[in-house]
């Protein structure tokens, strides 16, 4: 409860910050705001175009929200176990693209998303590995790989898998895209993102797999202090390398509901920002994986409806991260608040 | 060609270099510093208005836009790396975390702000500052020397700079009161309070520091690699050089030999890629190479590495 409490302290500062620079600028920050539900489809907007109405715009917040889920679960997890997983970046990109060149074999959802979880605990493993074999600390190692994959599939998109209108990878084929785009219901166009039940479910895995089980305990402990852990009997590197593979996962499964979901496409010479979004998202949520349903959603509100509310606001865009990089700051000092309130 | 490696290979290892001397001021006081990366942008960005601010004042043609471009940079780099030591030392936040947040808001704050300084006061809705590649100075006679004559040939201004304050740098860490009093923060941060010396002034000199460092770090990029001031300035050269300092075991001598090798094997692939008449998009496979590198001699030598014992601990004094 406590956490909560922190969490929104956080927000509200933020808020307060972000419609701070809103009215130096002339803006009317209470509008910007409300231009923010309605870009996010949770506030009737003005007008809307053909075939879209709110419910539209909901469906595609909610598209653009999964990938952010499974990212946050997979810093949250592995923080809980005591890594910096800073590598979400990285193995987003690489399960996603190992996914974008299966799908040209064996077009199948089930296989993509499979897909993305193999390539990315196999990354998450190979940093874990490194850290208990070789004292390899896993920050470095993540972003040695965040930088060699960005850099090794820009190449390979740039060499033979363009789309050389767009200058991004070419689209991955409908049948096995995450995201049913242009779904036609009545007369709306969705999007329906398949893989956000997935998340939904994964998320409450988690927390009874950490609240409910041995393994979910010892994760802990070792999270908390790897010495405790090992004088009480348990194998801390299994435990952490465990740990570490699934953390991968999640981002590998955060990878494909991106760039074989949300997006078509890979954008090559840049990594996600999300992999790093989804660390404000974490500690937003308390590292909890069912907090880290409810800090996605508030996040992906200020990412999705920023589009909207730059275009009505004539503000740049970029203000939709200037206000996350607020939120992740003060989250950042809550340990202070929460320290300074035990006294 | 030798030559163009060794010319193209020293502008990049020497920025790096001076970034990785701030790291390890940082680090050797105790606080962990992965914000390297946010602090050289930070400092580019206002190194970047003042020189374009500047240019507008002086004209193209006056070198004071230049070095107070640089000026600006180590006191933008300076002032926004004191929010770093704020959160770190003042607010006890975990070091690792706030470094990766000050990154994140660096990047989001100079985006925001370059395109509503563009938008504002030169009215284009660019996101970066044209600066313009640095002008090269050649010594004379030096630079008929051959093979290594190139060391001295079509040299940035900005390298001679880094040169002289990483041997000033070098000599205040390892031979003055106030460096041996910031290694022993590092190391055991509760003598030096014993000492009658104040933690948390040592260790937040030693941040703002690392700050102005990256910002000449960040400046220099700006000016050499791309030319302009844009987002794209954080392309991760901010962590290359926590690498090489990681390398090099935390001196400083070291960590100039990890920096020069990361420079010469990007400029080594890309002239082995040119010669060899691929496609540009072939660098970026040369691009890889110091980041595998990196892990791979990190691999070895981790095992070798003392970190400095108190690094990344909250230091409180009540606690014994």
């Amino acid at each position: 409860m406590k956490k909560f409490m922190l969490s929104c302290l956080a927000i509200i500062i933020s808020l307060i910050a972000g419609a701070l620079i809103l009215w130096l600028m002339d803006k009317d920050p209470i509008a910007a705001y409300m231009n923010l539900l309605q870009g996010s489809g949770l506030m009737q907007k003005v007008k809307y175009a053909g075939r879209q109405n709110m419910f539209t715009d909901f469906m595609s917040f909610i598209d653009a929200m999964t990938p952010m889920i499974f990212a946050s679960l997979s810093v949250a997890i592995a923080l809980r176990g005591g890594f910096f997983n800073i590598g979400v970046s990285g193995q987003m990109m690489i399960a996603g693209f190992i996914a974008h060149m299966l799908s040209l074999i064996v077009p199948s959802r089930i296989l993509v998303i499979v897909v993305g979880v193999i390539a990315g605990a196999l990354v998450g493993a190979l940093i874990g590995w490194m850290r208990y074999r070789f004292n390899v600390n896993e920050v470095v190692s993540s972003i040695m790989l965040n930088s060699t994959i960005m850099y090794l599939v820009t190449f390979c998109i740039n060499t033979f898998y363009v789309n050389p209108v767009s200058r991004q990878s070419k689209s991955i084929i409908e049948s096995a895209r995450l995201t049913i785009s242009g779904f036609r219901w009545e007369n709306l166009k969705l999007d329906i993102a398949l893989a956000f039940p997935l998340a939904i479910i994964t998320a409450m895995f988690l927390q009874w797999l950490i609240e409910r089980t041995t393994y979910g305990y010892e994760m802990k402990a070792v999270g908390l202090s790897p010495k405790a852990a090992y004088y009480a009997g348990m194998n801390v590197n299994q435990i952490s390398f465990i740990t570490m593979t699934i953390s991968g996962a999640l981002a590998g499964l955060a990878g494909v509901s991106y760039f074989c979901g949300y997006y078509a496409s890979i954008q090559p010479g840049t990594t996600p920002s999300m992999g790093f979004d989804a660390i404000a998202v974490s500690l937003l949520g308390g590292n909890n994986p069912i907090g880290c349903i409810f800090a996605s959603f508030l996040i992906t509100i200020i990412s999705k409806g920023s589009v909207y509310m730059s275009s009505r606001q004539n503000i740049e865009p970029e203000i939709a991260s200037l206000i996350t990089a607020f939120i992740l700051t003060f989250a950042a000092c809550s340990a202070f608040l929460s320290r300074k309130g035990r006294k | 060609m030798t030559d163009m490696i060794i010319i193209d290979g020293l502008s990049f290892a020497l920025p790096l270099f001076i970034m990785a001397v701030g790291g390890i001021y940082s680090e050797k006081s105790g606080i962990t510093n992965l914000a390297l990366e946010g602090f050289q942008g930070f400092g580019a960005f206002t190194g970047s208005v003042a020189v374009v601010y500047l240019t507008g004042i002086f004209g193209s043609t006056s070198s004071v836009p230049y070095y107070a471009g640089f000026i600006f940079a180590v006191i933008g780099g300076g002032l926004f790396a004191l929010i770093h030591a704020l959160l770190c030392i003042k607010f006890k936040a975990d070091q690792v975390i706030s470094g990766v947040v000050m990154n994140i808001l660096a990047m989001a704050m100079t985006s925001f702000l370059t395109k509503s300084i563009n938008a504002s006061f030169f009215g284009n809705s660019a996101n970066k500052f044209m600066l313009g590649a640095s002008a090269r100075i050649t010594f004379p006679y030096l630079s008929d020397i051959p093979l290594a004559g190139a060391i001295f040939r079509d040299i940035y201004p900005f390298e001679i700079l880094i040169v002289i304050l990483a041997v000033i740098m070098w000599y205040v860490l390892y031979k003055t009161k106030f460096g041996m009093r910031l290694r022993a923060c590092g190391d055991n941060p509760h003598s030096v309070d014993a000492a009658g010396v104040n933690v948390y002034a040592v260790r937040t000199m030693a941040v703002f520091i690392s700050g102005c460092l990256s910002g000449i770090a960040g400046m220099s990029f700006a000016y050499s690699i791309s030319a302009n001031f844009s987002p794209d300035i954080y392309l991760g050269y901010g962590y290359l050089s926590i690498a090489a300092l990681i390398f090099g075991n935390w001196s400083i001598l070291p960590s100039l030999a990890a920096c020069l090798i990361f420079g010469f094997a990007r400029s080594g692939g890309s002239a082995v890629i040119n010669e060899l008449g691929l496609p540009s998009s072939y660098n970026d496979l040369v691009r890889i190479l110091p980041y595998v590198l990196t892990m791979l001699l990190l691999v070895f030598f981790s095992r070798h590495n003392h970190s400095p014992r108190a690094l990344g601990q909250i230091y409180d004094k009540g606690q014994r």
